[in-house]
């Protein structure tokens, strides 16, 4: 076998790896709703929303306990990532990227301040004021952030069809949604700050996914992301958790009501999921790039539908199936890209 | 705390309609299989590139 086939080859091996792990994001990321939705029923955020709110109001309410139940996601995707890293024989490269905090972990911390309290906590906002089917919405747009930023950034290639596919999964996630935010935005009052929340969902993890990109020209995605969650877990348990109890929040209460098993074992499931869909995401930018990697890991929408209506029997509407549709017929778009469109990521 | 009748109810009602038998045990085994399947592939990613 000559250089030039090998080389092909072993790009072409590249990109459907880089495929497999966006896939494997969009899955995991899916599944994370069951977790994730179930959480809010159970002690002690549960009863933590009904004390704050006596007090504060159910807006201010439900972003306090949004605050408490993402910083035990942080805590315990961190858990996971340590799993991650252990099976794959890299805690020694993970000191190794922390030390060297100039030209490489200062990406992934500053990744974690606008993947954290930017997106996560604009997404929960966007859900408690206005609702949840304008937050998938919201945070669906966010690859077209990510990609545009990463183009004019550090010049990754957007091929015109890599942008089709985005543009078409977009198209679908919007359909999936659009009967539930139609319903939502004829209901009531206009509630700003919910907008505000779902720009922040959009913009955060678009950035975050275009710095991440940068950070990962020199670092491995395993190690980098756990980096970034530990700057993650910095922000919520060293800055925002303490400023909100000081102020007068009664988080430590219920944070130590937490360790209770049924809530513990909903967190742990909730990490695992919320991790590993993490670190498939940063594996797949190296190898397909920003763009494409989020456009893939958008299919999130189509899998949380699927795994709400297995397991929770919530039937889907007609807007759900054909937004499905698009979903896949963008992936393919994108799927079926010569893969020489691809052996640079990169422009001149 | 541990958990109250009202959220025990909210808790197992979220499984009580779903297509798939205990429901309630069998998202965190598929939860399970996935992640055994992600550390897999990802240990033979690392030792393939």
């Amino acid at each position: 076998m000559d250089l030039k086939t090998f080389k092909k080859q072993e790009s072409k091996r590249k990109i459907s790896k880089g495929y497999m792990w966006a896939l494997f994001c969009a899955v995991f990321w899916g599944i994370w709703y069951l977790p994730g939705t179930v959480v809010w029923v159970l002690n002690p955020f549960d009863g933590m929303y009904g004390s704050i709110a006596k007090t504060s109001g159910d807006g201010i309410s439900l972003v306090i306990t949004a605050v408490l139940i993402t910083a035990f996601n942080a805590l315990t995707v961190m858990f996971a990532l340590m799993l991650w890293n252990g099976v794959l024989g890299k805690y020694r490269e993970l000191g190794r990227t922390l030390r060297e905090f100039h030209p490489c972990s200062k990406w992934f911390f500053l990744a974690s301040i606008f993947g954290g309290p930017m997106a996560i906590l604009g997404s929960f906002i966007a859900m408690g004021f206005i609702g949840g089917a304008f937050a998938a919405v919201a945070g669906l747009l966010y690859p077209v952030i990510g990609s545009i930023l990463a183009y004019y950034w550090y010049g990754e290639k957007i091929s015109r069809r890599a942008a089709m596919g985005i543009g078409i999964i977009i198209i679908g996630g919007i359909t999936i949604f659009g009967g539930g935010l139609l319903t939502e935005l004829s209901s009531g009052n206009v509630q700003w700050i919910g907008y505000l929340g779902g720009l922040m969902a959009a913009a955060g993890w678009g950035i975050e996914g275009a710095i991440a990109g940068k950070g990962l020209d020199i670092s491995e995605p395993d190690v980098g992301l756990t980096l970034r969650f530990l700057g993650e877990n910095i922000i919520w348990w060293i800055i925002i958790v303490p400023t909100l109890a000081i102020v007068g929040f009664p988080m430590y209460s219920f944070a130590l009501q937490a360790f209770e098993p049924l809530t513990l074992l909903i967190l742990v499931f909730a990490g695992i999921t919320f991790g590993f869909c993490y670190v498939c995401w940063y594996k797949s930018f190296p190898l397909i790039g920003v763009g494409r990697g989020q456009g893939i890991g958008n299919l999130y929408g189509f899998c949380a539908i699927i795994f709400i209506f297995l397991f929770f029997g919530d039937i889907p509407d007609w807007t759900i199936l054909i937004g499905g549709t698009f979903c896949i017929v963008g992936s393919f778009v994108m799927f079926t890209e010569d893969s020489s469109a691809l052996e640079t990521l990169r422009g001149e | 705390m541990t958990q109250t009748a009202v959220a025990m109810e909210a808790y197992n009602g979220y499984w009580a309609n779903s297509f798939i038998p205990e429901a309630n045990v069998m998202w965190m085994v598929l939860i399970l299989i996935l992640a055994i399947l992600a550390l897999w592939q990802a240990r033979t990613f690392v030792s393939k590139f």
